[in-house]
């Protein structure tokens, strides 16, 4: 039987966790406010951390890599959220392991870890082995469903990460003001840069607000200073596969797409008929972005 | 394809420039095929004191841990040096995996998606975005640091540097000057293996074109009591 590593000592991501238990037995080191959800997707291990500090991500590397050498450890797998996308490559060093990012599929063929990831701006997909004894990859946050399943021999290990190694400060953090991260939002409403201005997508996060939604944002807009980077979906941006994704404005690129393609529903609004994200929608509106907003807000109010 | 900085790479060089105008010297490293050289140079008129290009036929297809071994080495020979700055992602890939496992071969930390680089009296201070907010961190050399592409924008040459700068020439070194073996260079010193590329995109649905935005508002509704289809 395998025995997969998952990584995730900042953000839990609960589909990762459920995905890797279709590959062996699933080990996971994650905070102590997110032991609950590793149980509840199945961990058979869950190495909890209580008050985590980091600084220094090199030395929590460090940690991790001996950790990983008590685990004996072949496949690790890691949501790519911006910490762990820095830690798992020192990692994979340490290890002299294989590392591909950012995938956005996997499987499992005998002992090895089919890899699958978008390149070259998207216009490929990219399908990868490592060679290397240890196996490791970063995953899209958000990319695979959570399935509940508790595993009736789960146990909870605690782990203490003394930081005593670290060589940075942390001096001040400024955190941003905003709710639950894109990525978990299960309703998305998303902008383009046919949306046209800051103020017009000051009505979408109405609209947002209104039905409890995330607001997005192509890169077009962000680039345009529309929205802020944080909102941007894509390739260069967060991924989401919400239960419904709003897609106003938004021409589709190949990149926007590459984000946002797991949606279970995707409803597109756009003036251009033929516009691409057309193809990639369950439902569409051809019309001015701005009326069927508001006409949709009258209908919702 | 043309060969140029891609922007998140040009935002790194103008901040290392910035520091330089304090105290130092920036020496300007790339890997890639041999055409690379000629961009190479034109950076000298920024004011980047040295380009080296790492290149060599044996080297194609190198994969993460392949280039890292040979930035490595190339550091190690040119070096020393207290800050490495890269960009945070690369145009063709983007694994963003560089900076992390340069850092890691030199035994250095490394701080990644960095918006602000500054100096002060007690060394350096990094503004580093992550999804939830912006951490400032107080770091000593040495130290691999990766700028977001957003956060600077690189200058123009002047005439006059243009000028002097024809005279000067970016150092190309390659695997034996690295003293890298062939076996650990390239495709045959990589850790990974592409075995497909598809250019297929997945996700074309069939699109219900809708009349109005009553049934729109229906179907939203709909999706929001988790009644919608699976």
């Amino acid at each position: 039987m395998n025995e997969i590593l998952v990584l995730c000592p900042f953000y839990i991501d609960a589909g990762l966790v459920s995905q890797a238990t279709n590959f062996g037995s699933v080990r996971v080191l994650t905070e102590a406010r997110n032991v609950n959800i590793a149980v509840k997707c199945g961990a058979r291990w869950v190495h909890c951390m209580e008050g985590l500090s980091i600084s220094d991500e090199a030395a929590f590397a460090d940690f991790l890599a001996d950790k990983i050498g008590e685990w004996k450890s072949k496949i690790i797998l890691a949501p790519a959220e911006i910490k762990m996308r820095n830690i798992m490559p020192m990692l994979a060093w340490r290890l002299k392991a294989g590392l591909t990012a950012d995938c956005t599929s996997l499987s499992m063929k005998d002992k090895s870890l089919v890899q699958v990831r978008p390149a070259f701006g998207n216009s490929l997909m990219a399908t990868i082995c490592s060679l290397s004894e240890i196996q490791m990859v970063t995953v899209r946050p958000g990319i695979f469903r959570e399935r509940l399943q508790t595993n009736p021999n789960v146990e909870i290990i605690a782990e203490y990460y003394s930081g005593e190694r670290e060589r940075i400060k942390r001096l001040s953090f400024s955190k941003f003001i905003h709710g639950k991260p894109l990525s978990q939002a299960q309703i998305v409403v998303a902008g383009g840069l046919g949306v046209g201005s800051k103020e017009g997508f000051q009505k979408l996060s109405q609209l947002a607000k209104e039905i409890g939604a995330g607001l997005g944002a192509s890169r077009m807009a962000v680039d345009a200073g529309f929205a802020p980077y944080s909102c941007q979906v894509g390739m260069t941006g967060v991924a989401v596969c919400p239960d419904l994704y709003i897609a106003v404005g938004i021409s589709g690129a190949v990149q926007h797409l590459a984000g946002m393609s797991g949606s279970r529903t995707v409803i597109a609004i756009n003036s251009d008929p033929k516009a691409p994200i057309f193809d990639y929608a369950d439902y569409g509106i051809v019309g001015d972005w701005e009326t069927s907003i508001n006409n949709l807000l009258e209908e919702l109010l | 394809m043309s060969l140029r900085l891609n922007i998140s790479d040009e935002a790194a060089l103008e901040a290392g420039l910035r520091l330089k105008a304090e105290d130092g010297i920036v020496t300007v490293l790339t890997m890639g095929p041999q055409k690379a050289e000629s961009f190479l140079s034109e950076l000298l008129a920024l004011g980047v004191d040295e380009a080296v290009l790492i290149s060599d036929e044996k080297m194609a297809g190198a994969d993460t841990y392949a280039t890292a071994k040979a930035l490595n080495a190339a550091v190690r020979k040119l070096g020393p040096y207290d800050m490495i700055l890269c960009g945070r992602r690369a145009l063709d890939g983007e694994t963003g995996q560089i900076p992390g496992r340069l850092a890691s071969s030199l035994g250095w930390a490394c701080v990644s998606n960095v918006e602000e680089v500054g100096i002060d009296n007690e060394g350096i201070v990094l503004h580093r975005r992550t999804e939830d907010g912006i951490e400032v961190l107080r770091c000593v050399p040495p130290l691999v640091v990766s700028v977001c592409e957003y956060s600077y924008k690189l200058r123009l040459p002047g005439i006059q540097a243009m000028r002097q700068a024809k005279k000067k020439q970016a150092k190309v070194l390659n695997a034996s000057d690295l003293n890298l073996a062939a076996e650990e260079c390239g495709l045959s010193g990589s850790l990974t293996r592409v075995t497909e590329m598809r250019a297929i995109f997945p996700g074309l649905r069939n699109c219900k074109k809708l009349s109005d935005c009553k049934e729109l508002a229906m179907v939203i509704q709909a999706e929001i009591r988790g009644t919608g289809n699976e």
